[in-house]
């Protein structure tokens, strides 16, 4: 019983991340349609800031993790205005080709500032829990009350605020959202800074937790996919729920059945659930 | 008298001519860039500080001439792919004859596969598949010695130790790892031990908490960890976070530095590395610590312990072109090559085979050694069993 219950917490701790990835990915696609590939790459940008700013100059960590974030969301706004809004009325193939270029783009960029080595985002947490035989590091802890409180900040800001009904109106419905006075133009700019805040925040945990190097960013969106077909197109819930079905499927996966396959089967089981619920588990028939 | 004078002059000016100083390029493939750049950088470095040290001590004597290295160096990501088009770019289009490097064994084993009908000399460095010296390739040899000869060693120390349940974590996809465990099995078998759990990992995974979860409700007597240093030294960090205490033994020939990017020295503690006697500042010949401090002031960070395999490969380059007298004929310095002593200079501590550094497969073999970490340091312990001689043998009868 220790054991599932240590290897769900180890789940639910990567699920945190992918859950970050995924939201801001799925607010992406959901309402503007695009397939931000980009955004793995992005998110170790912020990560890789983070670890500038907190290795190179000294500044405190959560200080660097707040101008990481600011950073983050002025790069969303350059990435909807420069990259995609020019393509945005022409036909789909030609924002997925700006997505792949974007990827490319941003890697190498990364690859340039930060070089090719493996980096770690330092920090002082390094105390581990032990409650009932199951041991919880500082760190993760953290890290799964840091997405909580981003995934229940989205939620508010979707539900509650005038930006976020707008936000989703024009997801519903552009057309008439634009009736009902929605500025259409802004709601892309919004979406993809609160998008790319998001995959900062996953950067600086995955930087903390594991490691920035090259590629890893295009692992993340890969998962970051995945969750998004299993949780549902477009749906926050979704998101939330398929990140951590997912993080916990593959610990318990490799905990249980084989660490060669545990990717292997936490895909057979998105699939098998794909085949019940073709439009994923929070998705609309 | 003056067409004898002209005669001379024109025989003087000539001789001098060809007493110039020549410039011999000489090519790398090796990971710059990905997970294998670790191993894969930092010999590129090393080939070139060779290089250097070579040239300023008035470079290589051929007859008459003396050739200056010049370095061209290619990322080839230890990917088979990239190293292929790699090689052939140095081939075909820069025209380089001797080809070094070669940190990872999937590349490795893809250019091994053609490099033979090529008028080239490949010299391999870090990468420890077996495979690599049993194809009986005459124009390749390699300074690293097969995992599975370190392997072997490290079974019977752990064995020793009186472990009898060891639980394996490794990147147990990648031949060379894998050969490692077999051997290292084989001899834990023999003195009562068994491995209780074979646990895998990917090269580019950094979250090994499940499988560590599953091996602490194993409860081995020590846990062996095989794979490159960047996730190894997660699993060293992850496994003290999951309170799992009992000895931590590795293949990894990470340096203070990779590891303590992860790893706080604290979580490093105790941790056991069983690997060929590489590069260990605290334990390194003079040439060792001469080569970590030239190597230092070249490129402002420590060399990594296997890094001077590389080293080593273009000093036994040096001799053996020397020895052969051409940079020309390609097939007499790799003969040459099979002939020469271990060369002065070299930074790794060889065990020669009949006298010389490569035995007759092109495999040069070190003595394999126990390093543990102790206050921030890897510290040589002991000496593992290396019988070059023995192990040549039955290198020899192989064929795959």
């Amino acid at each position: 019983m220790v054991e599932v219950l240590q290897q769900i917490i180890n789940g639910i701790a990567i699920g945190g991340v992918y859950v970050l990835i995924a939201l801001g990915l799925t607010t992406v696609f959901g309402i503007l349609g695009i397939a931000h590939f980009a955004h793995g790459s992005v998110s170790m940008f912020g990560g890789y800031l983070t670890f500038f700013f907190v290795t190179s100059w000294g500044i405190p960590l959560l200080l660097a993790i707040l101008i990481a974030l600011l950073v983050g969301l002025v790069l969303g706004v350059l990435i909807e205005l420069l990259a995609y809004r020019p393509v945005r009325d022409a036909n789909h193939i030609n924002a997925f080709i700006v997505a792949l270029g974007l990827t490319m783009m941003v890697e190498g960029i990364n690859l340039e500032l930060f070089g090719h080595e493996q980096v770690v985002i330092p920090t002082d947490f390094s105390r581990v829990f032990n409650i009932g035989g199951v041991t919880i590091p500082e760190l993760r802890l953290y890290v799964i009350l840091a997405a909580a409180l981003l995934i229940a900040a989205m939620t508010v800001f979707v539900e509650r605020t005038k930006t976020g009904q707008a936000i989703r109106a024009v997801a519903e419905n552009r057309d008439a959202a634009i009736l009902m006075g929605v500025n259409v133009k802004t709601i892309p700019l919004v979406v993809f800074a609160i998008s790319t805040a998001l995959g900062v925040c996953a950067g600086v945990m995955v930087g903390s937790l594991f490691a920035i190097a090259p590629g890893i960013g295009e692992g993340l969106v890969v998962k970051g996919f995945a969750v998004l077909i299993l949780g549902g197109l477009g749906s926050i819930p979704g998101a939330v729920v398929g990140g951590l079905v997912l993080g916990i499927t593959e610990a318990l996966a490799a905990g249980f059945i084989s660490s060669a396959y545990k990717d292997v089967i936490a895909f057979v089981v998105m699939i098998s659930v794909l085949l019940f619920r073709p439009q994923g588990l929070m998705g609309k028939a | 008298m003056r067409l004898t004078a002209l005669t001379a002059a024109m025989v003087m000016t000539a001789g001098a001519a060809w007493a110039e100083e020549k410039t011999l390029d000489i090519g790398v493939s090796d990971a710059l860039t990905g997970g294998g750049a670790v191993y894969g950088l930092p010999q590129t470095n090393a080939v070139k500080l060779a290089a250097k040290e070579i040239n300023a001590s008035g470079g290589i004597k051929v007859g008459e001439d003396t050739y200056m290295l010049n370095v061209i160096a290619y990322d080839d990501k230890a990917n088979p792919t990239e190293a292929s088009n790699a090689v052939r770019k140095l081939i075909d289009r820069d025209g380089v004859k001797y080809i070094l490097g070669f940190c990872c064994s999937g590349a490795t084993g893809a250019v091994a596969s053609f490099i033979e009908y090529e008028d080239a000399v490949m010299l391999v460095g870090n990468a420890a598949e077996r495979s690599i010296t049993t194809r009986e390739i005459p124009n390749l040899t390699r300074t690293r010695p097969p995992a599975d000869y370190t392997g072997a060693a490290a079974g019977t120390f752990v064995a020793e130790k009186g472990h009898k349940r060891v639980a394996v974590l490794g990147a147990l996809d990648v031949g060379f790892y894998a050969s490692y465990v077999d051997a290292f099995e084989k001899e834990l078998e023999k003195a009562g031990g068994e491995i209780v759990s074979r646990e895998a990992f990917g090269l580019k995974d950094r979250d090994m908490s499940p499988q560590l979860t599953k091996i602490r409700g194993q409860e081995p007597d020590a846990i062996l960890v095989v794979g490159y240093v960047e996730p190894a030294a997660f699993i060293y960090r992850q496994a003290v976070e999951l309170g799992i205490d009992v000895p931590r033994y590795g293949f990894t020939s990470g340096s203070e530095d990779q590891f303590t990017r992860v790893a706080t020295s604290e979580q490093m503690e105790g941790v056991w590395d069983l690997r060929p006697t590489e590069l260990t500042l605290l334990s390194a010949s003079e040439n060792g610590k001469a080569y970590h401090a030239n190597y230092t002031e070249e490129f402002g960070i420590a060399p990594s312990p296997s890094s001077p395999y590389s080293y080593d490969q273009t000093y036994a380059l040096k001799d053996a072109i020397e020895a052969a007298g051409t940079v020309e004929d390609t097939e007499a310095v790799a003969e040459a090559l099979r002939e020469i002593a271990v060369p002065d200079e070299v930074v790794m501590q060889y065990l020669p085979v009949d006298d010389k550094m490569f035995d007759e497969n092109g495999q040069a073999y070190t003595s394999n050694g126990a390093f543990q970490w102790q206050g921030g340091n890897w510290v040589f312990v002991q000496d593992l069993p290396s019988d070059a001689a023995a192990y040549s043998a039955f290198l020899s009868t192989l064929d795959d």
